[in-house]
């Protein structure tokens, strides 16, 4: 099976502090995939780091096959999208407008309103609120919006980072859902949670970061059956 | 009089939303006051003086000219002196102090080459009045007026609905976020400077018609700073907005009350707004920033 995301002994330093301290790990495509760990472990840093966002310090990335690019925007081109954490929507653009900076590296053409579609589809609230500012939507609709405006990019690796964060339970239990239904179109998709349980239920691999390194690897139902993770991350 | 007074106020006006407007654009998208757009303007303006008396070029071209000129003087005053500091996310009072140094160095080295003296444009509108209800009006009063409006409106057209204008905007919103959609931001940024540079390259042809060409004349980009504040920082609407009336304002202050107090009020106009109203007349509220 060909390799989605291929990162070797990737260290990231935010000034003097070492925030990533040699991780190795990969994704397959068509895998979903999830780093848990506790705030502060720095699963953010790994997807900023991935994006670009962030420097590398040292280590390899290799996106299908191929190295990295350095600047964000040629990242985005080889297809990798980020919902960041908190979701960061432009605020002050309409929905609408979000969806077209979602889809501003692709050609207007048919594919484009076919995602646009595909959108709508899964989350048929926000052909109802296109006119509508982002900032003026609910907390799951902002997530719906940013899922969807990553998803306009054409992806072929989507970055998900803490989806769940500031969601009601039950909003969390739809959003899981969401996930497997664009994995099950064919999506390659790297999450990130602190939410761990239900993180781990819904991959095929995880990974628990603790501190800037893994602590441990597996199967994600494995994981969050495994008594020491559950001890450490799960509540017991 | 009143109708004159009201006309050359809302030129002068019209001229401080043309400055306001690059103002406003650069400091919404990189978030600091770039005081090295009055320097563009007087630079324009110098560029226009050079086509209309050097190779007599008609108004049009001189404009044209004008507007070329210091678009590509802004894009290199950016990629000289403040990517380097943007690469490095210094801090935006770094970003200011050096556009302080660019407008100084910028108006010594005219001082240095071209010298102090003050020129004139060749007389493109000669003294053309119109006689609007028996007071008359001056036509180039009249056109800077209308040429502020109208290429205000196109800007807003372009900001609020091309691609590129949306990518102006969610870069205004969210920098990172702008360039993870694919947005390459130094040609953005690039853009942003051209833009501001045009719009001096107008207001600095302007200018110069309607005053002189000397290598201080920038200085008056202080009212552009006025206006933008009236207006709302970032709001293209409220530089258009703030720029005529502090054009109509001042210019009636200094026809019926003192034209020794015009400034006065001016910067107490300034301070007011920036104590009771710091968001200006349409300038969003400042939105937490998570």
């Amino acid at each position: 099976m060909t390799q989605a995301l291929r990162v070797e002994d990737l260290h990231v330093h935010y000034g003097t502090i070492h925030a990533i301290q040699g991780v190795t790990f990969s994704v397959d495509q068509g895998e979903v995939v999830s780093i848990v760990g506790s705030n502060g472990a720095g699963k953010s840093t790994i997807m900023w780091s991935l994006t670009g966002v962030a420097e590398r310090s040292s280590g390899t990335v290799e996106i299908f096959g191929e190295p990295l690019p350095a600047k964000p925007h040629d990242i985005v081109n080889r297809g990798v999208a980020l919902v960041p954490e908190r979701r960061r929507l432009f605020s002050a653009l309409t929905v609408q407008e979000n969806l077209i900076m979602g889809g501003y590296r692709r050609a207007r053409d048919e594919r484009m309103e076919a995602d646009l579609e595909r959108c709508f589809q899964l989350f048929p609230i926000l052909k109802q609120r296109l006119k509508q500012r982002a900032g003026t939507l609910s907390g799951g609709e902002q997530q719906m919006l940013a899922i969807s405006r990553a998803l306009m990019s054409d992806p072929r690796i989507l970055l998900l980072d803490e989806p769940s964060l500031g969601l009601a339970p039950i909003v969390v239990d739809t959003l899981m859902e969401t996930i497997l239904r664009i994995r099950s179109e064919g999506m390659t998709i790297l999450l990130v949670e602190q939410n761990a349980t239900q993180a781990l239920e819904i991959s095929d691999r995880g990974y628990i970061l603790e501190v800037g390194r893994f602590l441990k690897e597996g199967p994600g139902v494995a994981l969050a059956q495994d008594p020491e993770v559950r001890r450490a991350y799960l509540g017991g | 009089m009143f109708l004159q007074t009201l006309i050359t106020g809302l030129s002068i006006g019209g001229i401080y939303a043309l400055m306001a407007v690059g103002y406003s654009l650069v400091f919404s998208v990189l978030n600091f006051s770039n005081f090295a757009h009055g320097a563009v303007i007087m630079l324009g303006a110098y560029v226009g003086l050079a086509l209309a008396t050097k190779l007599s070029l008609g108004f049009g071209l001189v404009l044209a000219g004008s507007v070329a000129g210091a678009g590509i003087i802004a894009v290199l005053n950016e990629r000289l002196a403040y990517s380097v500091l943007r690469r490095r996310k210094a801090p935006s009072l770094y970003l200011m102090i050096s556009a302080m140094g660019c407008s100084v160095f910028l108006e010594n080295l005219v001082y240095a080459t071209i010298g102090s003296r003050f020129y004139a444009f060749p007389e493109f509108f000669g003294r053309q009045v119109l006689t609007l209800w028996g007071s008359s009006v001056s036509l180039l009063d009249m056109g800077a007026f209308l040429f502020a409006l109208v290429s205000i409106f196109a800007l807003h057209v372009f900001i609020s609905s091309t691609r590129t204008g949306i990518a102006i905007r969610a870069g205004v919103s969210d920098m990172t976020m702008c360039s993870l959609m694919g947005v390459d931001l130094n040609r953005l940024i690039a853009i942003v400077f051209l833009l501001a540079g045009g719009f001096a390259g107008v207001a600095g042809v302007f200018l110069g018609i309607k005053y002189l060409v000397y290598p201080t004349m920038g200085w008056v980009t202080n009212k552009a700073y006025i206006a933008a504040v009236i207006g709302g920082l970032g709001s293209l609407p409220g530089a258009l907005a703030g720029g005529l009336i502090l054009g109509v304002v001042e210019t009636f202050v200094s026809s019926y009350v003192s034209s020794v107090l015009r400034d006065v009020f001016s910067f107490s106009l300034l301070i007011a707004f920036l104590v009771l109203r710091p968001n200006g007349l349409m300038g969003q509220d400042t939105e937490e920033k998570v």
